[in-house]
């Protein structure tokens, strides 16, 4: 009677993934006029700055830009003794068109997977997340929950970056909200992990 | 009636399947498919409410969303839900409901006199008698109105949901409101485009009118079934639109079905918040009353809401049944019922003739032309009813068991009108059509006046090729238009409806069955002045009820507009706001309770403060530890503060905003945004600064560090770190974009903790390497980079506790780490955690200032600060802090105080007077603790020329607790005013 | 409720935005006296008609726009970055 939206009964979903990153995360800034500086830079040492709303990625880091001239660049996790900065080994280079800052902490990061996550998502995103026109390649900030949120479709589902501090409120609800389709236990990945197509 | 009405089986229910349910305690039966007014009228139940005002008897008037009689309580295990439709609610196994407003009981209501007392109730009764005296409207006459008025009562509010909701976002090209021929036809033709359709109807089974007529049964099957087959149309039966809100925004909710209520934990509805390029209408149209004495004794009724019931439910509403109607459309019920083997009692049509007449009389059905009822009989139901001619003339009566009118159908139009389009008057229906702006949709079919099914297809389809071509889409399938053509039915010639709004007879006749409004009501709001539609409406509470007046709105208007002696199109309908319908709270609540109320921020060592013991206080959305005790009282705070004033301990600060500002313009933008100068700090330094609004008035302080030449790092307070970000982000975009600076928060990035006591260098020393931190190498407000317990980190020397202080930030990963590193090294020297009360008390002690002081009324002369203001450049506030208001000697300035009485006791929010004056308040106490430093309780006060009066002794006054203390002012530098400790 | 084109992230709710003020006060320059700044921070036409106005969008790209929105109807009729939007106006008037 429903409609075509939620066909079948508990059971019958295919489920709904979440699982956690863990990864480092350094904020780069290009001051003012000088992004294509910084950019050319960045390719020179084979880091590809996306532009505005995409995300770039190769099989160890991701980075995407929702500000414009700022981007993420999401790496394997610091060691627990580094200093951010230091980790970005071109950044000398570029110090003058811009700035690096570590915000490796300020990040939770989850990766929500499963043929429904758009759905369980709806529950709190406002904005369209129809694969047409939403497909993998695309980053958007946005409000979810009541909290900002880094929404980025990668080829493993979608990955959702949240404030550490509102990070469990923002776990529990995605929890609250894929519970009627299916949840499955979460597991931990790598950056290298999101970027492999979901199939696999 | 008596005996049971269920004559034959209705397409909607199954009789196989029959449903126990009670009413006021009276068990009976129905079907599965049945509404709760189906199964109540099968089972010869009339009357089923009392009305709001009068406490009449009312009976079933609809069958469906637009009933303005038949509210009932459901009783669940949850408790009593009130004001629930019985025309729209689904019958169910054991579903007990009673109705409202009555007392003791329907058939015996004692405060039915208010019927007989109706002359001295009058429309704004209330305003005019219960005037005076004043104390009397709050003891006497709310409670005596609020037993008497009123429909449902809420037992209580139910402490915790007791079912599950959820508010879900939609996005589509076209939402479609109504599935009824028009609708249904429309989004076909969508379909056909490949645009993004909702089509959403507020009936669990899509069809609309076409559920009612079998003629119609093919296309409908043929078209649901292509729409079930093509993705981009999604349907939402079920699915009320309420809200049009602009912008493409709409409300709807949802009633989920059985199976999917069970899937989502016993959820009955869901929010739906559509956002669509365009919006087609086709929710058709409101068949209207007439209003004539009597038209509210249970057993009227709209004549279409007894077709329904025959045809869905195999109700009949009556075994002789009376028709009074003024339009050909309704004769379609005459025709149904005769043809059920109902034989009619007769029509009343105020015609003088028409084609659906001339095809009853052909049937054997006494019409009576050009004629009015008057008059109906019978108290509890209808017995019967006394009819004359239009012109007048001797009155006859008529044996009936019910009496069903129609005064012609007005389109739906408060969503169109919500979304501010123009109604206009068209004479062929009576009624007001939408007039709505192209860029927002199309209205089509019956909610654009169009009589018959054929008609709204064709209009529906229509429509929808005007937005389709809007969008930029072509019908891709080919002829889909020219087959689906041939199969409509066609519709009946017609005769145009006639209006008749009143027929004026002694007697009360309604125009709003739900708030008991008569006409003569309306008549009276025009009397008095309330001539204008909207003041005729609050005046009366005409269609303020929960079915906002769809089936007598526009005959009130009708009243009104013939009282002024105006046309109707002129005075117009009263503008509808959203919700057109009820919405449950637990709806728009959706998912946002409990627990997800509102977000929680948790610190990086939420856990460690956890296990810890430590009691969580929620400051703003973070949740700090307050004390690390369970149990209340001072005595643990001031353990925990003493031992910062004796030894050391450490607190969790990490909740202060950090902003991370570069460039080779950050000193000159901070010099800009802030009071104080920092282009003149040197590298690894850091200064406390205050930043004003443009105003003149404090916005915030905290410290800022130079960590490099271009490299700056600004702390804000907890409480305004979001809004000093946005500050600072506004003004480098719009006032000072000119400079060469990147701003990036990276208050969740780093933890920070303050270790604060005599023995803090001690502790430090221990856990940070390779830094000299004596006090020559490493002077108060020095900054370093260091690793703290092998973690790369920043140490402050900075303190707000007035102690020899450290502040340690580390990436709020190794928090934990860091941490407990420092609690090891701190052992020896005693460390423990303080938390958010000791630290309070420890500042108050010290004199510094938080948001109860900066609470954006002080200024920065009132709390001391005027000699931090720069006196070269610009920066925000500048010109309006040199207002002389803002300097003026009277203001409140900050002040420190103390009882005279070591044994007395403070109180926030105290108001400080002069005792030997008696006079007005002086100011107020802010902050207080009781001292650990100091003997007794301290506090800081805003006081009027409160540095003048440090020294003499005031009254701290709080009335409401009956409490009056004196009290000694005091600078509020009360302890260490040298600034030693922190040096040391 | 609002929805606001940004010219960054696209259509976007008015829960993502914040209200910054008249696009069309002018801070004076630090100089300009206690009047031009009263002038700034208190003096609002309120009129019924098209508005220029700060929105930051903190929900989103933290860019703040320049929005031409109509007071009565509260449609929206142009939407650009403060960037932009300084750049065009007359050196006198940023």
């Amino acid at each position: 009677m429903s409609g075509p939206e939620y066909p079948g009964s508990p059971a019958e979903l295919p489920g709904v993934r979440v699982d956690e990153c863990t990864m480092g995360v350094v904020e780069i800034i290009a001051r003012p006029g000088r992004a294509g500086e910084l950019v050319e830079i960045a390719r020179g040492r084979g880091i590809e700055l996306p532009t505005f709303g995409r995300i770039a990625y190769s099989s160890d880091r991701l980075a995407l830009c929702v500000r414009p001239d700022r981007w993420l660049l999401l790496l394997a996790p610091p060691a627990p003794a580094a200093s951010g900065p230091d980790r970005v080994d071109w950044w000398e280079s570029a110090a003058q068109a811009g700035a690096a800052v570590d915000q490796s902490s300020a990040w939770a990061t989850l990766l929500l997977a499963g043929p429904r996550s758009r759905e369980v998502l709806a529950r709190g995103c406002r904005l369209d997340l129809d694969p047409l026109l939403f497909p993998v390649g695309l980053a958007a900030a946005t409000i979810m929950a009541q909290v900002p949120v880094i929404l980025a479709a990668v080829p493993s589902g979608l990955l959702l970056l949240t404030s550490a501090s509102t990070a469990r409120h923002f776990r529990e609800w995605l929890a609250a909200a894929a519970k009627p389709f299916g949840l499955m236990p979460q597991s931990i990945i790598s950056v290298a992990d999101l970027c492999r197509s979901e199939s696999g | 009636m008596r005996g049971p009405a269920r004559i034959v089986g209705g397409w909607g229910v199954d009789a196989t399947r029959s449903v126990q349910f009670s009413f006021d305690g009276r068990r009976m039966q129905g079907f599965s498919g049945d509404t709760l007014a189906s199964a109540l009228l099968a089972n010869g139940v009339r009357l089923v409410g009392r009305s709001f005002k009068y406490h009449r008897p009312r009976g079933i008037v609809t069958a469906g969303p637009d009933e303005p009689c038949a509210l009932v309580d459901v009783i669940g295990a949850h408790g009593r839900e009130p004001n629930q439709l019985a025309t729209t609610l689904a019958l169910f196994q054991g579903l007990a409901t009673e109705s409202q407003n009555r007392r003791p009981s329907l058939r015996v209501d004692v405060l039915a006199i208010n019927n007989l007392m109706a002359r001295f109730l009058p429309a704004g009764f209330y305003y005019k008698t219960f005037m005076a005296p004043g104390w009397a409207w709050e003891r006497v006459y709310e409670p005596l109105i609020r037993r008497a008025a009123g429909l449902g009562r809420l037992d209580a509010i139910v402490p915790a949901h007791a079912t599950p909701a959820e508010s879900v976002h939609d996005h589509a090209d076209v939402l479609v409101v109504g599935a009824g021929a028009a609708g249904l036809a429309a989004a076909q033709v969508l379909g056909a485009t490949g645009l993004r359709v909702l089509l959403a109807d507020q009936d669990t089974v899509l069809g609309g009118g076409t559920l009612l007529d079998a003629r119609w049964t093919r296309w409908r099957e043929s078209v649901c079934a292509q729409l079930a087959r093509t993705a981009a149309v999604r349907r939402l039966p079920g699915t009320t639109v309420s809200g049009a809100y602009g912008h493409g925004v709409y409300a709807a909710i949802q009633t989920l079905d059985p199976a999917e209520s069970a899937a989502f934990g016993g959820m009955r509805e869901r929010l739906r918040v559509i956002r669509a390029r365009r919006v087609l209408f086709a929710n058709g149209a409101h068949e209207r009353l007439i209003a004539f004495p009597g038209n509210d004794r249970p057993g009227v009724m709209l004549a279409g809401a007894a077709l329904a019931y025959l045809r869905r439910y195999g109700v009949a509403v009556g075994r002789r049944p009376a028709f009074f109607l003024n339009n050909d459309e309704a004769y379609e019920s005459v025709y149904a019922l005769t043809a059920a083997g109902i034989c009619c009692a007769g029509v009343i049509d105020s015609r003088p003739r028409s084609l659906a007449a001339d095809r009853a009389r052909d049937m054997g059905i006494e019409v009576h032309a050009g004629a009015v009822v008057e008059k109906v009989y019978g108290r509890h139901e209808v017995r019967g009813l006394g009819w004359a001619a239009r012109a007048g003339g001797q009155r006859h009566k008529l044996e009936a068991d019910c009496l069903l009118m129609s005064g012609g159908y007005s389109p739906a139009t408060a969503l169109a009108s919500q979304l501010g389009a123009a109604l206009r008057w068209e004479e062929s229906i009576a009624g007001f059509v939408p007039e709505l702006s192209p860029d927002l949709g199309q209205a089509a079919g019956a909610a654009r006046g169009h009589c018959g099914l054929a008609a709204a297809a064709h209009d529906g389809r229509a429509a929808a090729r005007v937005i389709a071509a809007q969008l930029d889409c072509a019908v891709r399938v080919a002829g889909a238009d020219a087959d689906a053509e041939a199969e409509l039915p066609p519709d009946p010639e017609a005769t145009p409806i006639s209006a008749l709004w009143e027929v004026r007879c002694r007697g009360k006749a309604f125009v709003d069955l739900q708030n008991d409004v008569t006409a003569e009501d309306v008549r009276l709001a025009s009397r008095e002045g309330y001539e204008h539609v909207e003041h005729m409406k609050r005046y009366t509470t005409h269609g303020m009820g929960t079915d906002q007046g769809r089936s007598g709105g526009l005959v009130g208007s009708a009243v009104l507009a013939e009282a002024r002696g105006m046309p109707l199109a002129t005075v117009g309908l009263s503008r509808p706001r959203p919700y057109s319908q009820p919405v449950p709270l637990a709806a728009l609540a959706g998912g946002e309770t409990g627990q997800h109320f509102k977000p929680k921020r948790r610190l990086p060592l939420h856990d460690w403060h956890e296990s810890a013991g430590a009691t969580f206080v929620p400051v703003g959305l973070w949740l700090r530890p307050l004390v690390y005790a369970r149990q209340g009282g001072w005595e643990p705070v001031l353990a925990e503060a003493g031992n910062v004033r004796r030894a050391v301990g450490i607190t969790d600060v990490s909740t202060l905003g950090k902003i991370d500002v570069q460039g080779p313009d950050a000193a000159r933008f901070l010099d800009f945004i802030y009071a104080n100068t920092f282009s003149t700090l040197p590298v690894g330094r850091a200064r406390y600064g205050i930043m004003l609004r443009e105003d003149g008035m404090l916005l915030d302080d905290g410290t800022t560090s130079r960590l490099g030449p271009q490299h700056f790092l600004v702390t804000t307070t907890t409480a305004n770190s979001a809004a000093v970000l946005e500050h600072m982000e506004f003004h480098l975009q719009a006032t000072c974009p000119q400079f060469d600076v990147v701003l990036t928060d990276v208050s969740e990035h780093w933890a920070q903790f303050a270790v604060a006591g005599p023995r803090a260098r001690e502790v430090v020393a221990a856990v940070v390497s390779a830094a000299d931190l004596c006090a020559d190498a490493f002077p108060f407000m020095a900054v370093a980079e260091a690793r703290i317990g092998g973690i790369a980190g920043r140490v402050f020397r900075i303190s707000f506790s007035g102690e020899l202080a450290y502040e340690l930030a580390v990436p709020a990963r190794a928090a934990r780490a860091a941490w407990v590193a420092l609690l090891e090294a701190g052992k020896p020297c005693g460390i423990r955690p303080y938390g958010l009360d000791a630290l309070n008390t420890l500042r108050i002690e010290k004199g510094h200032v938080t948001g109860a002081e900066l609470n954006g009324n002080t200024s920065a002369g009132d709390l001391g600060f005027q000699r931090l203001l720069k006196r070269n450049g610009d920066f925000i506030g500048r010109t309006l802090a040199g207002r002389p208001g803002l300097a003026a000697p009277d203001r409140l300035q900050l002040v420190g105080l103390r009882p005279v009485d070591p044994a007395g006791r403070l109180r926030n929010g105290t108001q400080l007077i002069d005792a030997s004056e008696r006079g007005a308040s002086l100011g107020y106490v802010t902050s207080s603790t009781p001292a650990v430093a100091l003997d007794g309780w301290v506090g800081l006060a805003l006081l009027a020329r409160g540095r003048q009066r440090i020294g003499t002794r005031l009254l701290a006054t709080s009335p409401i607790h009956d409490e009056h203390t004196e009290v000694e002012i005091l600078s509020p530098h009360m302890l260490d005013p040298e600034n030693q400790r922190v040096r040391s | 409720m609002l929805r606001i084109p940004c010219p960054w992230c696209g259509l976007r709710d008015e829960i993502e935005f914040r209200y910054r003020g008249d696009a069309t006060a002018i801070r004076p320059a630090g100089d300009g006296g206690v009047d031009a700044f009263f002038s700034y921070v208190y003096e609002r036409d309120n009129r019924r008609d098209w508005h220029l106005e700060w929105w930051l969008h903190t929900g989103g790209c933290r860019r703040l726009l320049e929005i031409e929105r109509h007071t009565l109807t509260h449609e929206i009729r142009s939407v650009r970055d403060s960037a932009e939007a300084l750049s065009a106006r007359p050196a006198a008037a940023r």
